[in-house]
């Protein structure tokens, strides 16, 4: 033993290579180890539920900060790291997440993305709401501004997954989730979406309440478009029920006599009162016009296009608006066409056999009031006499055989003196017409059946020079 | 201390080997070692790193780069204690006994 001290006094030289080793070994083995150490932890730290984790390895010591859901969670996290072999310290920097209070949790859409946002409890939720959102709304971006707190209420997973299936059903608006009190607003996507929201609603999970339901239903929209090139009338968006919907089609039909109607309806709850009062009239004033656009949007009538003349405009503004339900507003953008070229007496004749070939001017039953329905027509052959202003015209009322023949001269004197008015208010000199009644004197077709004597209750325009 | 064992056993080997060396020569080297006096300071310099190792004062790098060398230093002293036993009993059997 005295040997060994002795001769441990000669053991210094050897130091100075060691220190050597020594300085070779830290150099290379320092960033290797480190590596190391910082991939063990992070494998220790695998199963455990933490958010903002960061591992920093200087040396055996690491310097780990996270964000943990619980002090549990959190104390096993610090644990698990102290426990992996090889490190000296823990620099124990984690916390626990914020607690939000109220817990606040949201989902906005709007034109082009649905956001979420405010706070999620977990990790895992998180991605469970942004994947629910991914697959439910089928190819609209969604953004995720979600962060992390504890203080979720309990079931927040269900309630946020249920309403999440709402978002889909509004156009634009904001679902809010404060504590377990819901808010909406918004505009439903669909028609009958809001009452499907509200259903929806009272499958929240237990504990849960809707404290403002403000999504409202979006606007009620029929439309008409009456084109002159494709010779169509397009008849868009919605109507209250297919009875409803087979009334405005045959009105149409009935009105826009050259026309072919192109129906485009869909029948949805949701209209407002009176609601084919106001269209069937607003598609007669719609016929009238050489080219018009016709939009209901709830209780709005908005009408616009080219009446044929000024006349027209004037009544077709004045008018429309009386016949409408109580409630419904009227809102007349119409203009007047420019006044075709004249035409001499002969072109004028065959103008007005070509539109009485395609329709007939058509009367109440028995009696001399024309129908709303043939205003359309009327203001066709008014436009073609204001063609040719030198033109005197025959305006000759036919009947067919039914009842007696003085009845039937008389009424066709009265139907001829109807139109021959339609006409003058429509601003012509009454000087350039001749009413004259026929009665049943002059048939085009059979009186033996029913189409027979259709065809010869007519008006015809007869064009003297 | 394991973990760090199994990681460097090279340079620890290399360590241990040096003073193996170390002490295989210094049981026949003439001339003057330290004096008692510096090998007292130069203990109580290597009980105040162990002291700091043991307690962990110095940080990250610091630290390790200090394990390391206490540790390599501690081999390094058995390696000596061995190698200068052996030579001594390696001289001692050839001698001629006195």
């Amino acid at each position: 033993m005295q040997g060994l001290f002795r001769w441990s006094s000669k053991w210094w030289p050897g130091v100075i290579p060691l220190v050597i080793f020594w300085a070779i070994a830290a150099w290379t083995s320092t960033e290797p180890l480190e590596a190391d150490l910082a991939q063990r932890s992070t494998t220790a730290l695998k199963d455990t539920v933490l958010d903002k984790r960061r591992i920093v390895v200087a040396g055996r010591d690491v310097t780990f900060a996270a964000d943990a859901f619980s002090e549990d969670g959190r104390l096993s996290a610090v644990a698990s790291v102290e426990a992996v072999p090889g490190v000296r310290l823990v620099n124990d920097e984690t916390r626990l997440v914020p607690e939000a209070k109220p817990f606040v949790w949201s989902a906005e859409r709007d034109v082009v993305r649905v956001t979420l946002g405010g706070s999620s409890p977990l990790p895992s939720s998180k991605a469970k709401l942004i994947e629910a959102a991914r697959a439910g709304l089928g190819g609209v971006e969604v953004a995720d501004r979600m962060n992390l707190s504890r203080g979720a209420p309990q079931r927040f997973d269900s309630a946020a997954l249920l309403l999440l299936d709402q978002i889909g059903k509004l156009k634009d608006g904001k679902i809010t989730l404060t504590d377990n009190k819901v808010a909406l607003s918004g505009m439903a996507r669909e028609l009958g979406g809001r009452e499907a929201i509200a259903a929806a609603l009272k499958n929240l999970p237990e504990g849960f309440s809707v404290a403002a339901n403000d999504v409202k239903a979006p606007p009620y929209i029929f439309q008409a478009y009456k084109d002159p090139v494709a010779v169509t009338l397009t008849l868009t968006g919605y109507v209250p029920d297919n009875n409803v919907h087979a009334a405005l089609v045959a009105a149409a039909a009935r009105k826009f006599f050259s026309e072919k109607v192109v129906d485009n309806l869909k029948a949805s709850v949701g209209a407002p009162s009176g609601f084919a009062a106001a269209v069937v009239p607003a598609l007669g004033a719609l016929s009238r016009l050489s080219t018009g656009t016709l939009v209901v949007t709830d209780r709005e009538v908005k009408l616009s296009g080219d009446a044929l003349y000024e006349a027209a405009a004037g009544q077709i503004r004045a008018g429309l608006g009386k016949d409408f339900p109580q409630g419904w507003q009227f809102k007349p953008e119409i203009s007047v066409k420019p006044a075709a070229a004249p035409v001499d007496s002969t072109v004028c004749q065959q103008l007005f056999a070509e539109l009485l070939g395609k329709a007939r001017i058509r009367f109440e039953s028995g009696k001399a009031e024309i129908v709303a329905d043939s205003a359309g027509l009327l203001d066709r052959l008014t436009e073609t006499a204001l063609r040719c202003p030198n033109a005197n015209i025959e305006v000759a009322g036919h009947t067919d055989t039914d009842g007696e023949e003085a009845a039937n001269q008389a009424l066709s004197e009265k139907r001829a003196q109807a139109v021959t008015d339609y006409l003058v208010r429509a601003g012509l000199p009454a000087s350039r017409f001749m009413p004259i009644g026929y009665g049943s004197a002059q048939p085009v077709a059979g009186n033996d059946s029913d189409e027979g004597k259709a065809q010869n209750r007519r008006i015809d325009f007869v064009v003297r020079q | 201390m394991a973990y760090l064992a199994t990681f460097y056993w090279g340079w620890l080997l290399a360590s241990a080997l040096l003073g193996l060396a170390m002490g295989w020569i210094s049981v026949v080297q003439h001339g003057e070692g330290v004096s008692k006096i510096t090998k007292r300071w130069l203990a109580a310099l290597a009980v105040v790193l162990v002291a700091a190792a043991l307690s962990r004062i110095v940080p990250g790098r610091f630290g390790y780069w200090l394990d390391l060398g206490l540790i390599m230093f501690a081999l390094y002293l058995v390696g000596c204690a061995i190698g200068s036993w052996l030579r001594d009993w390696v001289v001692s059997r050839s001698a001629p006994a006195p």
